[in-house]
């Protein structure tokens, strides 16, 4: 058996156990807080990028003054309806950059005898043009939609409680074939049911529905590759009076001016948190560096360097980071899911990390928490490493 | 050749506009296997000399040789290495680490050298044996009388083979009795081990029972009394 410099340091730890304890509470405290305001902006902003990513689409045309409801939809699953006329696909279409385009209707289901359902939004799209549903379509079940079939996404299956395929609802007077369920996409379309323009226009000829004949609701267009789509926006804009457009950048913009506001707040609270963090470490090592002067003298005396003193200290200044970081992170990811939740922004929108974001902020959080920690230890460690051996003995 | 060598070596401290001899060009020589004491009054510079031979104080002037080796002209970590391979301390307080047991504080000498070895522990068993303590390697310092202390603190200073031992008053708070057993254990290790050993005491009576008596005075050393 060997004694090393980690048995040492732990040894050294556990004399003073309270203010040890008291040390990585501190520590964790701080990462704690950094875990979560971290947590908190990627969750919106990377729910916002992937939403934009995943429709597949560059640019979405509205009809005019319905940005905010659109995004209200893709981002927060409020059902809402908004129409245009169809002949706008042409326009768009014979713009210039313009490669594909393709469109959705939404229409709300309502609650009465001609619908058994829930109110759930209704999306119909084209089969001929479409680039958004297709790729998940042939992954759930692997063929396009036929007349009177729909498939229900993945929150609007939970909702209306849907286990088996085959099931029969009737939307509008119209009986329809739920055939299956589409993965998870966390944007809007997971609250709909899907099924073709075709299926829509039965819905149509019934006369229940708000949706008259040669309605959309949404244009999604795919731009020729390199040209910028903030760009083609205000071309799309300035060429088709009828449309608003949404582009990757502007998506969210409303819920990521609001996050910005909340992240001056956290960084401001951060900043100080590692501050104060970098204090008390420094305060507490400058005392355990006091009363060990002797026994750093004895060391010395006996062959140690100054750097055996340094390692012996970093060893200790590094477990209390590492521990105090792993309550930090566990801490701020607990906060993250129970306290975000209370936030009216989080609710609104289906934010949430990957594991791989979690893991990320979690290495971030202990490299940040062991590096104040080590920060904090560096002026009375340098100081300590200095003392002559006699003096040190001496002076104690 | 001497084992020890020091050459008009002096050792000055300035405070404000005072100067302070703590050494005064003391010369010596000592051989291998050499038992010597070193006695004087309080401030007499007994201490001052056993630091820097032991390279914990540096000197403001002179040579020190050890083995032929000029020790003052070693660098921190030369340095260190030749207090962790060829010196072993004592010092005149309990020096254990409080949080280690008896045998963790006679490894820690090892911790610090350039070579590790696996066998540190059985060496370190059997210098606590070899000291009288075998059956308390597991104690902590908290828990051995003052006499054990001081035993384990003689197994620390051999742990890796030092040519020389400095030994600071060693005994000065133990009683009559241990403080006997401890010099003997001292003389024992002198002779059996051959290990050059310089020991400082107030005790004229331990004094007299090293090989050489060196007698300091106001940094000086002032007179060297051979054993009858």
């Amino acid at each position: 058996m060997q004694i090393t410099f980690l048995a040492l340091a732990l040894k050294n730890l556990k004399r003073k156990a309270f203010r040890t304890t008291v040390l990585v509470f501190a520590i964790g405290l701080f990462v704690a807080l950094l875990v979560f305001a971290v947590s908190f902006t990627i969750s919106i902003t990377s729910t916002i990028d992937r939403v934009s990513k995943r429709l597949g689409a560059d640019i979405i045309a509205v009809p005019v003054g319905a940005r905010t409801e659109a995004q209200e939809y893709l981002l927060e699953s409020r059902n809402t309806s908004f129409y245009m006329p169809a002949a706008l696909l042409d326009e768009v279409q014979r713009i210039k950059g313009v490669r594909a385009v393709t469109h959705q209707t939404y229409v709300t289901s309502i609650d009465g005898l001609c619908c058994d359902v829930i109110p759930t939004m209704i999306v119909a799209y084209d089969p001929a043009t479409d680039f958004i549903i297709k790729p998940w379509l042939n992954r759930a079940i692997g063929r396009q939609l036929g007349p009177g079939e729909a498939i229900a996404g993945s929150g609007t299956a939970e909702n209306l409680g849907l286990g088996l395929l085959g099931i029969e609802a009737t939307l509008f007077n119209n009986r329809f074939t739920i055939v299956g369920e589409l993965e998870a996409t966390g944007t809007g379309l997971d609250n709909a049911l899907f099924m073709t323009e075709e299926s829509l226009q039965e819905i149509i000829a019934s006369g229940l529905s708000p949706l008259s004949k040669d309605q959309i609701s949404v244009i999604f267009i795919r731009l020729d590759d390199g040209l910028d789509p903030d760009y083609m926006g205000r071309v799309i804009e300035g060429q088709v009076y009828q449309v608003d457009v949404v582009t990757r950048s502007s998506m969210g913009v409303r819920w990521l001016t609001t996050l910005a506001d909340i992240n001056k707040i956290f960084l401001v609270t951060v900043s100080l948190s590692s501050l104060l963090t970098i204090f008390l470490v420094w305060s507490i090592f400058t005392a355990i560096a006091n009363e060990r002067v002797r026994e750093i003298g004895i060391m010395r005396a006996i062959g140690a360097r100054q750097s055996h003193v340094v390692k012996l200290f970093f060893f200790e200044a590094g477990m209390l980071g590492a521990g105090g970081s792993l309550l930090g992170v566990l801490g701020g990811t607990y906060l993250s899911a129970q306290l975000a939740a209370s936030f009216a922004l989080m609710n609104s929108i289906s934010a949430g990390l990957e594991l791989g974001q979690q893991l990320a902020i979690g290495l971030l959080g202990l490299l940040v928490g062991g590096g104040v920690c080590l920060a904090g230890a560096l002026l009375p460690v340098n100081r300590i490493k200095r003392v002559e051996p006699l003096l040190a003995i001496k002076d104690a | 050749m001497a084992q020890l060598e020091l050459n008009e070596v002096s050792k000055i401290y300035r405070v404000g506009d005072n100067v302070i001899p703590a050494l005064d060009r003391v010369s010596l020589s000592i051989a291998k296997g050499d038992f010597i004491s070193v006695v004087g009054h309080s401030g007499s510079g007994k201490t001052t000399l056993v630091s820097i031979v032991g390279g914990i104080l540096r000197p403001s002037s002179g040579q020190i040789l050890f083995d032929g080796e000029d020790i003052c002209a070693l660098g921190d970590v030369e340095l260190s290495s030749y207090r962790n391979e060829r010196i072993g301390f004592m010092f005149q307080f309990a020096s254990l680490l409080p949080m280690l047991t008896a045998r963790e504080n006679v490894m820690l000498a090892a911790l610090f050298g350039q070579e590790r070895s696996r066998e540190e522990q059985q060496r370190a068993d059997h210098l606590l044996d070899l000291v009288g303590i075998g059956d308390r390697v597991e104690a902590y310092p908290g828990e051995l009388s003052g006499g054990q202390q001081r035993r384990v603190a003689i197994a620390r200073a051999l742990m890796n083979n030092p040519g020389l031992i400095l030994a600071d008053e060693p005994t000065g708070d133990l009683d009559e009795e241990t403080e006997a057993e401890i010099m003997k254990l001292l003389g024992r290790i002198n002779r059996e081990q051959k290990v050059t050993m310089i020991l400082i005491t107030h005790n004229a009576a331990l004094a007299r029972t090293a090989d050489r008596m060196l007698r300091m005075k106001n940094g000086r050393l002032v007179g060297v009394t051979e054993r009858e």
